[in-house]
């Protein structure tokens, strides 16, 4: 049976109540399959991208066969509050904002944000001194993905900029090529990837340095999951400790961008 | 360009197949909801009468989106509770992204088809239903034989319209993943940085559905028609 064959029966086959409950020794796992080169599908059916190996290096090391569900962002967290899967691996940043919610473990890979913008406009988002020039909001349209923490970061930081929001983030980049946006904040691994690596973003480059903001964006992107897992947790935490330091995460961050995308020296937070 | 759409075909086929059942699930619950909520808001009976107003002012004054959401994750929530009650040892009880997306879409359009069917029972001569009852037949028959088939040339203008609603809702089902073609052309834009060709094909395959349904819909329009036509 072709892949594509397998995709019509499981939506037929999952045409029913599922009784079945998640099986012991299998770790659904939900991802976007729409994010390149984090978790993607190509035209085959296969799953691809950072996140995708980080999960399956997860189930190996756990013992536990894995299944990936896809689903959009904006449902990502109540899909895992409703048990649709058990793991969130997409690239989730670790915030306090969603850590009310559900727990996370250690980041697997960084979080920051960076400005985009076509390099004729010589935009200066930025003072000298590194801050957000507010003169420079004044006049420019802002584009952004929908419920993301560059959005939170935003909103924070420059209270009154003027911003569209969208649910995807080809959305983003079809729109600022069209100049519906002025500039946008997003993914720097995924803007390099997915336009300024390409010929539609040609004439597009950063502006500004990248952002890191430990409040907002977190520590980086960890693994969620519901709380109450504890157990569960503690394993996932102790699969990614030893996939930073056996060279699995470089591995697969080379896979994929010519520099490495995981916390190279991250330590837990000390508690007393 | 052309290399990429052939690369993504059999996906975009296999969504196209996916919206094309979830379609046709959605037009028989559609119906079916549309001909209990005319009934019963033409009944005698005030509780049933009660209901289908409720009915009609919920699922016609809420966002579709929303009501999609609430189905999708508020039923595995009371399902899964609902379960573990009887089963203490269940952990998870589901209801698939195609069911719930698929009765979500039809009790949206199927508020609108009870208030269509509605004014097309009220349009078929109540002397109609005297002259059968006259003739012996009972209440059944006299729904099947007599308001049905009258109601039904009146009720088909609007129904397709609801047809329509019903195809291009199909397009809000990838929120809760199931992977039609709108999802298709995320996954295929997210990989080859063409999301204008990629949405522009689920533009033209979303064309062609409609105008099919609305071509089928006139074809039933003139058939309905045709022994008035006759008498003219």
């Amino acid at each position: 049976m072709n892949i594509s064959t397998k995709w019509l029966f499981s939506a037929l086959l999952g045409a029913t109540v599922n009784l079945a409950t998640a099986h012991a020794g299998e770790l659904r796992v939900g991802i976007e399959c729409t994010s390149f080169p984090f978790n993607y599908r190509d035209a085959n059916g296969n799953y691809a991208g950072y996140d995708v190996d980080v999960a399956n290096e997860i189930g190996q090391r756990l013992g536990d066969k894995v299944e990936f569900v896809c689903q959009k962002w904006d449902g990502m967290i109540p899909a895992l509050l409703a048990n649709k899967f058990d793991l969130v691996v997409a690239s989730m940043g670790i915030t306090e904002e969603r850590q009310k919610k559900i727990d996370f473990s250690r980041p697997y890979r960084i979080s920051v944000g960076r400005f985009v913008a076509p390099t004729g406009a010589k935009l200066a988002l930025f003072k000298p001194d590194g801050t957000l020039d507010p003169e420079a909001f004044k006049s420019i349209k802002v584009g952004l993905q929908r419920s993301t923490t560059y959005d939170d970061w935003l909103k924070a930081k420059m209270p009154n900029a003027s911003v569209m929001r969208y649910d995807t983030v080809e959305a983003l980049f079809l729109d600022i090529k069209a100049g519906r946006v002025d500039t946008i904040m997003t993914n720097p691994m995924k803007a390099h990837d997915a336009f300024l690596s390409k010929p539609d973003g040609a004439g597009f480059g950063f502006v500004g340095p990248e952002i890191s903001d430990d409040k907002l964006f977190g520590a980086g992107a960890g693994v969620g999951l519901r709380k109450g897992n504890e157990a569960l947790l503690a394993k996932i935490d102790k699969a990614i400790a030893g996939m930073t330091d056996d060279g699995s995460l470089d591995r697969f961050s080379k896979k994929y961008f010519p520099f490495p995308i995981y916390p190279r020296d991250w330590k837990p937070a000390t508690t007393n | 360009m052309l290399e990429e759409l052939w690369r993504w075909s059999g996906p975009f086929l296999q969504g196209s197949l996916v919206i094309l059942l979830v379609f046709l699930v959605s037009l028989v619950l559609t119906v079916i909801w549309g001909l209990i909520g005319a009934s019963a808001k033409l009944s005698n009976n005030r509780v049933a009468r009660g209901a289908a107003n409720a009915y009609t002012v919920i699922f016609r004054g809420t966002p579709e989106f929303l009501v999609l959401l609430l189905l999708y994750f508020g039923s595995a929530i009371t399902l899964t509770a609902l379960a573990k009650l009887l089963w203490p040892e269940t952990r998870f009880v589901d209801l698939s992204p195609f069911w719930a997306g698929s009765i979500a879409i039809s009790l949206i359009v199927g508020a609108a088809a009870t208030e269509t069917f509605r004014g097309a029972f009220l349009g078929v001569d109540q002397g109609q239903v005297e002259a059968g009852r006259a003739l012996g037949l009972r209440r059944f028959q006299v729904f099947m034989l007599i308001r049905l088939p009258q109601m039904w040339r009146l009720a088909l203008p609007s129904f397709g319209n609801h047809l329509n609603s019903l195809v291009k809702d199909t397009a809000l089902i990838s929120v809760i993943g199931l992977q039609e073609i709108m999802f298709t052309a995320d996954m295929a834009a997210s990989t080859n940085s063409m999301p204008f060709a990629m949405y522009f094909t689920v533009a033209l395959i979303y064309l062609a559905f409609t105008t099919v349904v609305t071509a089928v819909i006139r074809r039933l329009e003139r058939r309905a028609n045709h022994f008035m036509l006759a008498a003219r």
